[in-house]
């Protein structure tokens, strides 16, 4: 199996001094191409920052992120957004949708930042659509949406680049039982359709239930590292 | 509120061009079609340094040229000189004006500037005396009036002693007037009694449009090279200086009156991109580029003020159009030597409506780049609510 996510003696430190915080120390990992991967512990144990440096959104300390073998700490701003349009898929837990656009406009703009044409913008929002069961919503805007199928939505424009991954922050924390899992069940289907990674942080046990792999973090270091069986 | 200060703003901005631009207009025309005219045609330097003999040798050339052409609404030749003046036993310095008693009033407004008797024509009367029409000055200090006998005495372009006897048919203007000690006389008469033959010191003309008098005097300096062709710029170099300066000083007010606008619209813009942090974090985590946000907060910033102009042009239209065609009636009438003024009015033109649109959307773009830049620099980490 191919190695899309390498990280190598990740250091990230937050605050100065007395009050500085070690979030991550020296954590070191891999994950494969298609797996579906849950980063789990208690809270402020560095699940988000581990997740957010994967991701680019943050800068590690010390050590290196390898994307598909690219080292995105070498990157310029601008690489690094040109790297996450095309590469990364971003599930965040409050949504963050964009709350002026309809359902139908979050799931394209990220393809119009692609500079993806016209048609094939609007063929593949009806494809994304209906993959994550919102045919005939998507004129809607988020605050004319129920939770699940805003994250539904969260889901959709993840994957609507194509991307190689898809990074998803606490995706059901904010949702009730039944929605969760209905949204997790279509997550692994989609995961196990086109071969896409997954990676979660989170403390949900449904989505540890379904997780082929298991990262456990505490104070910052990797704990343990375990495969599960489905 | 954003647009409204906005549109608020370009009403301010238009209407204050509308009055300025009008006001000066008014002037222009007061000064131009009080003597000026929009054009004036001379021999060499006659204008900075007149000379009787600096005359305009073939007159019939230039008013072919000027008949034939399509922008010339109004032409009409003039002599001058100076000379002594009589009414009875007193005695004073006047002006003289030769004018040609049907061209002038096409170039000029003197016939409304006839403020005792009736304008003249180039006949003499029964006892054989040509008419005379006198400045309200000269009138006064000679103690003369319409009808009484007035003596000029003056040197003709060949040296000989020029004198004689008119009749006054008119007094012109009044005691402000620039031509307050002056002497109108028919063109013909004026030339026989200064010894110029058929020959003229000036030509003045009226352009179509007021506004392309330059253009137009270049393109008439090339069809009369031997002349010399001067807008009213020019001639009235000093009084056009001060036009300008007076202008700059204004626009200059109402850019500052835009300048602070566009200071709310700055602080509302930045309070906006705050507010949107979060969006903004997002966006750039789903690989939005520094710059596209920079483009974004530039597009948006653009937009409102062309929507807010839109509504402001809608809205002042009418008024500056009613402004321009009726205008407001003043409570006291002003006289502009001999000419009354009583309405205030604007001007509506290309200039007045768009030079604001464009100062307020270059002045749009250039504040969006403050707020744009801020949210270029918006870490997705911190904006999605990490440490």
């Amino acid at each position: 199996m191919k190695t899309v996510i390498e990280t190598k003696n990740l250091v990230r430190k937050f605050g100065e001094a007395q009050t500085q915080v070690t979030a991550l120390s020296n954590v070191s990992t891999h994950i494969e191409e298609g797996e579906f991967t849950a980063i789990i512990g208690p809270s402020g144990s560095g699940k988000t920052t581990l997740l957010q440096l994967i991701g680019g959104l943050d800068e590690p300390d010390s050590g290196d992120v390898f994307l598909s073998g690219t080292n995105i700490a070498n990157m310029s701003g601008k690489q690094l957004s040109d790297f996450r349009r095309d590469h990364i898929g971003f599930i965040f837990q409050s949504y963050n949708l964009i709350p002026v656009l309809s359902a139908e406009e979050n799931i394209e703009y990220i393809m119009l930042l692609q500079g993806v044409d016209e048609k094939d913008r609007k063929t593949r929002v009806q494809e994304m659509l209906a993959l994550v069961g919102l045919e005939g919503l998507g004129d809607r805007r988020p605050s004319q949406l129920s939770g699940g199928q805003q994250q539904r939505v969260a889901v959709a424009r993840a994957m609507a680049s194509k991307p190689d991954i898809i990074l998803a922050d606490e995706p059901t924390a904010n949702l009730d039982s039944t929605t969760g899992i209905a949204l997790l069940d279509m997550m692994r289907e989609l995961n196990a359709q086109m071969n896409m990674t997954f990676v979660f942080s989170t403390h949900d046990q449904k989505i540890m239930d379904r997780a082929d792999r298991l990262i456990h973090l505490e104070d910052g270091v990797i704990q343990l590292d375990e495969i599960c069986s489905s | 509120m954003t647009a409204l200060s906005m549109a608020g703003g370009y009403i301010l901005f238009v209407f204050s061009m509308s009055l300025l631009e009008g006001s000066w207009s008014n002037v222009v025309d007061i000064f131009t079609l009080d003597h000026t005219g929009h054009i004036q045609v001379h021999k060499d330097d006659y204008a900075k340094r007149p000379k009787i003999h600096k005359t305009i040798e073939n007159p019939t050339v230039v008013e072919t040229t000027l008949k034939n052409h399509e922008d010339v609404t109004g032409w009409a030749p003039r002599v001058y000189s100076s000379a002594l003046a009589y009414g009875g036993n007193k005695t004073s310095i006047a002006q003289i004006f030769g004018i040609d008693p049907e061209r002038e009033p096409t170039v000029t407004r003197i016939l409304q500037k006839v403020s005792a008797g009736k304008y003249f024509s180039a006949q003499p009367n029964a006892d054989g005396y040509f008419p005379a029409m006198i400045g309200r000055g000269l009138a006064n200090s000679l103690k003369l009036d319409v009808g009484g006998e007035i003596v000029l005495i003056s040197s003709g372009a060949d040296g000989s002693i020029a004198n004689d006897i008119f009749i006054i048919t008119a007094i012109i203007g009044n005691t402000t007037s620039f031509d307050r000690l002056g002497v109108f006389l028919p063109l013909t008469v004026a030339q026989e009694f200064l010894s110029i033959g058929g020959e003229v010191h000036e030509f003045a003309l009226l352009a179509r449009d007021k506004h392309d008098n330059e253009q137009l005097a270049a393109e008439l300096q090339s069809l009369m090279p031997s002349l010399k062709v001067s807008p009213w710029q020019q001639i009235e170099a000093t009084f056009y200086r001060t036009m300008q300066s007076d202008k700059q000083g204004n626009y200059f007010t109402m850019a500052l009156i835009v300048f602070i606008v566009f200071i709310g619209v700055l602080n509302t813009v930045l309070m906006s991109v705050l507010e949107r942090t979060k969006e903004f974090g997002v966006l750039k985590s789903i690989g939005c580029r520094p710059s596209e946000l920079v483009k974004l907060i530039f597009i948006e910033t653009v937009m409102l003020a062309s929507i807010s102009i839109t509504v402001g042009l809608a809205l002042i239209l009418p008024v500056i159009a009613w402004f321009t065609e009726v205008g407001i009636k003043l409570d006291i009438s002003v006289d502009m030597g001999g000419v009354v003024f009583d309405t205030m009015k604007g001007d509506l033109s290309a200039y007045v409506v768009f030079m604001p649109m464009g100062f307020m959307l270059l002045t749009a773009a250039l504040i969006s780049l403050p707020p744009g830049l801020r949210a270029a620099r918006i870490q997705p980490r911190v904006a999605l609510g990490g440490h």
